[in-house]
């Protein structure tokens, strides 16, 4: 039974697992949700629940949608809407227009000054995009995204805005409720990005002045209150030098809540249902320490993170105080080629960024995932980097420092030793371990290592 | 037995040399490692190198062999059987689903020539889409699957043949 299904007191079937059959189609979840007596939904995160048509369908059936009004998401769905409400409530977006005429795009990109972005303005997912270093580059990358817009979208405008060479991408958490009030639970640093996927989030952003942070903070306030927003919700910005810029509002709880949670200890899904049955936003509990989360994904890192699937063999979830592991996996779990290849969020939380960092590296290193394919080791050498640890954060990060990795051969060596093992038959032959029984918690420790090991920081 | 890793030129030679209670002395390459090893309740063992203790977990398969060391997993396959795939003129003699899922493009036709590297089929999986190339220059023997299919781990999309005049290829040059 899946993990969901089982934690459910009562379990409806919606479908096949194909989710455009299932968890894409509208009128099968209100069904069930009518069939359950269920008086609101929860969208979640994924699938539909920045759908203004399906918030306005659960309105329209009577049910409560845990979430935006529906023409607040419509509004801020929309790229060109969004960025007007921001510039009419003072919040500064990137600059750029909507233009394929060269004369406008000459004069536009002096006006900011090179290099520029040039994109399909009814693309989506960097499809289309092309960095103009140069005037002299301007006129043939204008009429080639013109044509390839028209290709891909049937739809050859183009927009055009200033390019951040190396820009952090820090986001605003926001609670509104019904009588207007708005807070704000701090920020989050989500830098640590592959193919605009984010895959290492931290709460608070590390080196960020005050004065800036008071400044996001309050745009963020700002955003939200112009757009009548409720419930939770994400500003999401991308900051440079000593500017940032409003990038989108995302009309939904985030997959990096838990980075929130930690630091200000709170329940962000349960102030959503408050707020959802007409109660207000909390007080901001002050926030202390810092708190780091890491995404294990099926996918494998060493061919290009192509996704991976597989039956569970063997796991083992690291705990202890400060460590949170977020995940549907057991030992049986099938991970399917149906959805997103997100399996699991280890967070940790420390008294600050060092302590939450090294702490999350110990957990890395008690985990253990066998049967799927996964970025486990990966994400460990991320966290365990000097780049890391210093804090060398842009979206560029992953491009510039772990664009290729492999294991290291000492690591390779010790996997050829438990191979040789496997293969005289000394472990469990086909048969999955349980990690209800785990072993030995304290793997990893200090006390374990039989010669001389650190005491603090991060053992390599 | 000699092992190799998806994307790894290297074989590994690795021998299990001795094994008494819980001393290992194994062998890979021209090295000797020693180490020991206390299996656990759990299937696993903590597996000790020069110092430093592992968690480590394995499990024999039919063809391969599953690892975990630490966060780390490992797959090995026996280098026996890709060498043999090679000696006959063929990097892998079909193309298979690496994962469940459903078929978006199909590049090739039957009759085709192919170089390595050369894309074949565009599989889409959690919502991402993955290529799947020609391991080295083949003649495309039979498709069996087209766009829209819905295909399972491990299901065969396409047969390759030798490419003329490759080393021992079934399909070179024929004799008249």
């Amino acid at each position: 039974m899946s993990t969901h299904v089982a934690a459910a007191d009562e379990a409806i079937l919606i479908g096949p697992a194909e989710a455009a059959k299932s968890y894409l189609d509208i009128a099968k979840i209100i069904a069930a949700a009518k069939e359950s007596g269920a008086d609101s939904i929860h969208p979640g995160y994924g699938f539909l629940s920045e759908r203004a048509e399906f918030a306005r369908a659960t309105a329209d059936a009577g049910i409560v949608f845990v979430g935006p009004r529906p023409e607040v998401m419509a509004a801020l769905g929309d790229k060109v809407a969004a960025r007007k409400l921001a510039t009419d409530a003072g919040v500064p977006v990137v600059p750029g227009i909507e233009t394929a005429e060269i004369s406008a795009a000459r004069e536009f990109a002096a006006l900011v000054d090179y290099p520029i972005l040039i994109k399909a303005a009814a693309g989506g997912g960097g499809r289309g995009m092309r960095v103009v270093a140069s005037a002299a580059q301007l006129e043939g990358a204008l009429e080639a995204a013109s044509h390839e817009a028209e290709a891909a979208f049937g739809d050859g405008r183009i927009f055009i805005e200033k390019y951040l060479a190396r820009p952090r991408h820090i986001e605003v958490q926001i609670l509104g409720d019904e009588d207007g009030g708005v807070v704000a639970l701090g920020e989050r640093e989500c830098s640590i990005q592959r193919r605009h996927q984010k895959i290492i989030e931290e709460s608070p952003a590390p080196g960020l002045s005050a004065p800036m942070r008071t400044k996001i903070i309050d745009a963020a306030l700002n955003l939200v209150r112009a757009a009548k927003y409720t419930n939770a919700g994400t500003v999401e910005f991308l900051v440079e030098g000593d500017k940032f810029y409003f990038l989108e509002v995302n009309a939904r709880l985030q997959v990096e809540h838990p980075v929130t949670e930690m630091r200000f200890g709170c329940d962000l899904v349960c102030e959503q249902l408050r707020i959802a049955s007409g109660g207000k936003v909390p007080q901001v509990p002050a926030p202390r320490g810092a708190s780091i989360e890491c995404r294990i994904n099926a996918e494998d890192p060493e061919h290009d993170f192509r996704p991976a699937t597989g039956s569970v063999m063997h796991l083992i979830v690291p705990a202890g105080p400060g460590v949170r592991f977020d995940s549907h996996l057991a030992v049986g779990t099938e991970v399917t080629p149906w959805y997103d290849g997100l399996v699991g969020k280890l967070i940790c939380f420390g008294a600050d960024r060092e302590d939450a960092r090294t702490r999350l590296v110990n957990a890395l290193d008690e985990f253990a995932l066998l049967g799927v394919t996964n970025n486990a080791s990966y994400l460990r050498a991320i966290v365990a980097s000097d780049q890391f640890r210093d804090a060398k954060l842009s979206t560029r990060f992953v491009d510039e420092f772990f664009a290729r990795w492999h294991p290291g051969d000492a690591e390779i060596t010790t996997a050829l030793v438990a191979a040789a093992i496997a293969s005289d038959g000394a472990f469990a032959e086909e048969q999955p371990s349980s990690s209800a029984s785990r072993p030995d918690a304290t793997s990893r420790s200090p006390w374990e290592s039989l010669k001389n090991f650190e005491l603090w920081g991060t053992r390599r | 037995m000699k092992l190799k890793r998806a994307g790894d030129p290297r074989e590994f030679d690795v021998e299990l040399v001795s094994r008494q209670g819980t001393a290992l002395r194994v062998r890979i390459g021209q090295q000797e490692i020693i180490a020991e090893f206390a299996p656990n309740a759990a299937g696993g063992g903590t597996l000790s190198i020069d110092g430093r203790r592992y968690q480590t977990f394995g499990v024999r398969r039919k063809d391969s062999i599953l690892v975990a060391v630490g966060p780390a997993s490992f797959e090995f396959k026996s280098a026996e059987d890709s060498s043999r795939r090679r000696a006959r003129g063929l990097a892998a003699p079909e193309i298979v689903a690496p994962m469940p899922g459903k078929i978006l493009k199909v590049l090739v036709r039957d009759g085709d020539l192919v170089d390595a590297g050369q894309p074949l089929v565009v599989i889409e999986a959690m919502k991402m889409e993955t290529t799947l190339a020609a391991e080295s220059a083949a003649v495309i023997k039979r498709v069996r699957v087209a766009v829209g299919e819905t295909v399972d781990h491990g299901s065969v999309l396409i047969e390759l043949s030798p490419a003329p005049g490759s080393s021992t290829g079934e399909s070179g040059p024929r004799e008249s």
